[in-house]
């Protein structure tokens, strides 16, 4: 009898486990997604030079239609014809070897310049044989010191003609030279300004529509998760491993927090402290963002206009997000995109006037879920628009989501069809942190507007400095179709007034 | 009454576990670097085959809490990465649950790992806030003592020269010992050159069938197993292009095995393993470490050459000079490597010029010194001296920790220029003067050498080391540098010696034309 009872009481126990299993989100087949993608978005591998292994580091833009990129290994190559709707005729010449490791690329006045590990360096074809025959150092005062990790990633000009790198700490955990861990513009006549401090491993920096740079910075010591971070002139980007190199000129000595606390709760203490603008979930949204990007194309690349794009190098995606200003800083919603690159992805560089947003890859030493060892890609918007939450924004008492199709208002009207839970992680000095402090605020109300674009929901128990979990799995459009992604995840650094 | 409550405690516990799954964990966390099927991807460790998810889960706690960092060998190959700690973000339980997963699936049914002993290593390396060590994790979590296949296996250890293998039964030994683990290693000569060994034992064959060995070694040696010589390993050399792999019938039980080895000088290596009949892998009798072990698939050379009289370059981090290194490879077997942080050439070989396998294989970390030959460092300290520049805006930063150091300079790398052939010309620049420095393959007197050619601009002198530490007297205005370099002035512009420095000081418009000639 007793024995029965056991093995009953195990049965109830393995049915409600399984129970609990089924109730698990579904990992997005990628078998199942990709079709989907084909719709929207044309994904095409543009051929590498034959027999040279290009493990694509940074992407350029040049005129006449055409495209330079470097390579792990130390090579800058020029592409014609990357545009083409016939790859097979691309035409490449190498215009330079013997960098090393860069990690920004673009194009200036008919010379390239690329932020290479230890210096940057203007690249130009002076007797004009598509050579690059002059290396000149423009700048090269930030530390190195033989570590392999101590990568220096550079932007594209900014408005004032100034080039923005984000030096990674030595071995991602330490500063052992100077200004590792921190972001310096350099001037065209190449003196070098420190920017922020507060770095801890860098994947890429690229511009907004207002010229503001964010970079994406990954998760470890003092980062709890992965995100995309706003550059503000003077500002604390959160780890302060790299403090010291303050003294070296006359910056304010940056923040020292104190570990095991709240991003919210320090940076309070510290206005120079910038929060992450958008975090995006380890292990959710991905786990190693890389390349930015905005999209500015006036819709050729989609309708998502002033928006930013985020290369993902272990998942092999790139990620859309949304931003706002709220009182002075940064914030908004990121969105799974696009997936099934060939490669884990580092560079993404967006050709607003054509539409076309070029991506390479290399998993190199880092795996992916793309399996070659490089790639170089483009992709173009076909001209469907896929059911999307086109951007959410906070408001005072909830959010404000808008779509990019009208929606069906019996869906998305009826409170049922959204489901919010928020999150933080622990701001602290050791690796990484799980999702803590959780809430599940309920959503009130569902408002659709006339147009049908917008839905304005009332939520009771916002959390400032949460992330902000959104799933809108039952919203259909008018066609009665359901959205390609169904969740965002917004990082609430500031609730509005209004 | 009391069956209900121990009813919800039971449903409550069972439940608890399935919330941690393990092989989930696993597939967020884990699979990035260890792969789907824990066969370690784009050359990261593996845990299939790995000795360190295996025994007490301790080692495994301490790696997921506070991550590892240096050179460690797993299953038989040497890495050399950063794991990231998980310690912060993963509970006891996720972290009990991934390791059980782990050595369950991995790690041969090694056992099920509590969140309780979790928790108490936790506690005990609560003040541990760097990634661990293959040597510090070792020192507290030995592997335990394995047996190979050889049973009762003697070391015995001669002294002397040879050039083939001796007739040992003639020999006296210098050195007999019992190696219980059953493992081959030439390292229990404790001798570095001129010594032999002869290892005898039984090796232990489970069935009846083809046994494979794999044999190579560094120098010599022969392997005999059942009374015949099987294989053999002839003249001095490294491992690598003479290893032997030979099939051996053998029946099931003890078999009589003897292994001669000969060290004349260098490395020493003995690389010995067999497969049996059902193995898919080779199973190792020797210390030798995998990645000589087995064939190098990891990290082939990828020699860098001039190539149709264009110069070969190398910017990286190489052995022997400071991290702004910039290598050129001349077309005629000659090489240098100058260092942009201390504005000078600091070191010439000739032969092979680099190999690249090193920065662009895995993450490519570490210093690779020159491939070729005769390597001379020229300096290795700031080559431009004189008083630092007045405006004070030259200035490096220093140091390779806080509190690092604002240095005044008295000039700075402006980068290179190549000519038609790829030859460069570096430039330096401070305040009053600049100077070119210009470097092309020729040959002297049917001697193969590089033409350095100097041109200083400005208003001020400048002064210029040449070499640190070397002989530095002229005679028919050549410095012999070293048994294999010298260096001669070609235009009557003399270097001067000072002290153990040779420095070459240039007036604005002035020029030196210098031979760096290998002897």
């Amino acid at each position: 009898m007793k024995k029965t009872l056991l093995t009953l009481l195990a049965l109830v126990a393995a049915m409600a486990s399984v129970e609990a299993q089924s109730k698990k989100k579904k990992a997005v087949d990628i078998k199942e997604a990709l079709p989907i993608q084909d719709k929207y978005y044309e994904r095409v591998q543009i051929p590498t030079p034959p027999g040279e292994v290009v493990e694509v580091s940074s992407i350029a833009l040049l005129p006449g239609k055409k495209v330079a990129i470097s390579t792990r290994r130390g090579d800058v190559w020029v592409a014609e014809g990357a545009y083409e709707a016939d790859l097979s005729k691309i035409k490449w010449t190498k215009f330079a070897s013997n960098l090393h490791e860069p990690l920004g690329l673009f194009y200036k006045q008919n010379s390239l310049y690329a932020v290479q590990r230890p210096e940057f360096t203007k690249l130009t074809d002076r007797d004009g044989d598509g050579k690059a025959d002059s290396f000149e150092t423009i700048c090269d005062k930030w530390g190195i010191n033989g570590d392999y990790h101590e990568y220096a990633f550079g932007s594209e000009p900014d408005r004032n003609g100034d080039v923005w790198i984000v030096l990674c700490l030595t071995g991602s955990f330490h500063a052992y030279s100077p200004w590792r861990g921190w972001c310096v513009r350099v001037t065209p006549e190449g003196k070098m300004i420190p920017t922020t401090s507060g770095i801890r491993s860098p994947g890429g920096i690229g511009a907004n529509d207002k010229g503001e740079m964010f970079y994406t910075d990954n998760q470890g010591v003092w980062n709890g998760s992965s995100s995309l971070k706003w550059l503000r002139v003077g500002s604390f980007q959160g780890n302060p491993t790299g403090n010291k190199s303050a003294e070296l000129t006359n910056f304010p000595a940056p923040p020292e927090p104190t570990s095991g606390s709240r991003i919210l709760t320090e940076r309070l203490k510290f206005p120079e402290f910038v929060p992450p603008a958008v975090i995006l979930p380890h292990g959710k949204v991905g786990n190693s963002p890389s390349g930015v990007a905005c999209d500015m194309t006036k819709g050729k690349w989609g309708p998502w206009e002033n928006q930013m794009f985020i290369g993902e190098q272990t998942a092999s995606q790139v990620q859309r997000a949304n931003l706002e200003v709220v009182n002075g800083l940064y914030q908004g919603a990121v969105f799974h995109f696009l997936q099934g690159f060939e490669a884990g992805l580092v560079p993404i560089r967006m050709d607003q006037a054509e539409g076309t947003l070029f991506i390479g890859g290399t998993n190199r030493g880092w795996g992916s879920r793309g399996s070659q060892p490089f790639t170089f890609e483009r992709v173009r918007f076909k001209g469907k628009v896929p059911f999307e939450m086109h951007n959410i924004s906070a408001r005072n008492d909830g959010f404000e989501v808008t779509f990019t199709q009208p929606v069906d208002a019996a869906t998305a009207g009826d409170v049922a069809n959204y489901a919010l839970d928020t999150f933080t992680y622990i701001y602290q000095s050791s690796y990484g942190s799980p999702e803590v402090d959780q809430t599940t605020p309920k959503v009130k109300s569902a408002t659709v507007s006339p147009d049908g674009l917008k839905v304005r929901l009332i939520v009771d128990g916002l959390v400032r400095g949460h992330v902000h979990h959104l799933m809108a799995e039952g919203v259909r459009n008018k066609a009665g179709e359901a959205l390609w992604h169904n969740e965002g995840w917004y990082t609430l650094n500031e609730i509005p007034a209004k | 009454m009391r069956t209900p409550a121990f009813l919800a405690l039971l449903v409550s516990a069972t439940l608890a576990i399935a919330a941690e799954d393990g092989a989930q964990v696993y597939s967020t966390l884990c699979v990035a670097c260890h792969g789907p099927d824990g066969k370690g991807l784009n050359g990261l460790p593996p845990l299939v085959g790995s000795d360190w998810i295996l025994g007490q889960a301790d080692r495994s706690i301490k790696i997921v809490l506070h991550g590892m960092t240096g050179p460690v060998e797993v299953a038989r190959n040497t890495y050399n990465i950063v794991m990231p700690p998980q310690g912060a973000v993963l509970s006891d339980e996720k972290i009990a649950a991934a390791l059980t997963y782990v050595r369950k699936t991995y790690g041969k049914n090694a056992g099920a790992v509590t969140p309780e002993l979790v928790k108490s290593i936790r506690a005990a390396t609560v003040k541990r806030d760097t990634p661990w060590t293959a040597a510090e994790l070792l020192k507290d979590h030995p592997f335990p003592p394995g047996q190979t296949a050889l049973v009762n296996l003697v070391g015995t250890m001669y002294k002397g020269e040879w050039k083939e293998l001796p007739d040992f039964s003639k020999l006296k030994p210098a050195q007999i010992e019992d190696e219980n683990g059953g493992v081959i290693s030439p390292k229990q000569a404790g001798l570095k050159n001129a010594f032999a060994m002869v290892w005898e034992a039984k090796f232990n064959a489970p069935q009846d069938g083809k046994y494979t060995f794999v044999f190579d070694c560094d120098d010599f040696g022969a392997l005999y197993v059942n009374g015949e010589r099987v294989a053999e390993v002839k003249g001095i050399g490294a491992i690598g292009s003479r290893r032997k792999e030979v099939p051996v019938l053998l029946k099931k039980g003890l078999v009589p095995f003897r292994l001669e080895y000969v060290e004349v000088a260098g490395e020493e290596v003995i690389v010995l393993g067999y497969k049996g009949p059902k193995d898919k892998d080779f199973k190792w009798l020797s210390d030798a470490p995998g990645a000589v072990a087995k064939a190098p698939k990891n990290r082939l050379p990828i020699p860098l050459a001039a190539q149709g009289g264009y110069t070969a370059s190398y910017r990286n981090f190489i052995g022997g000079t400071t991290p702004r290194a910039i290598g050129f490879g001349f077309a005629n077997g000659l090489n240098i490597v100058y260092s942009g942080d201390n504005l000078g050439a600091e070191l010439i070989w000739n032969g092979k010029f680099m190999d690249a396998a090193r920065h662009w294989t895995d993450r490519g970390q570490g210093n690779e010194a020159p491939a070729g030959e005769n390597v001379l460092k020229l300096s290795g300290v700031a080559a431009v001296s004189g008083p630092v520049a007045p405006s004070g805006e030259h200035v490096i930063y220093q140091g390779a920790k806080a509190p690092f150091q604002a240095i005044p300079v008295v000039a700075e790398f402006k980068g290179y220029t190549l000519d038609k052939n790829g030859n460069p010309t570096f430039n330096v620049v401070g305040e009053g003067f600049a100077f070119t420095d210009a470097w092309v393959p020729a040959t002297d007197n049917g001697k193969t050498s590089l033409t350095r050619t100097i041109t200083a601009a400005g208003t001020k002198p400048v002064t210029i080391l040449l070499a640190a530490g070397l002989p530095n007297t002229a005679n028919d205005g050549v410095i012999e540098l070293s048994a294999n370099w010298s260096l001669k002035t070609l235009n009557g512009v003399e270097p001067t010696a000072a002290g153990t420095d040779l420095k070459l000081t240039l007036k604005p418009g002035q020029t030196a034309v210098l031979g760096y000639i290998l002897r």
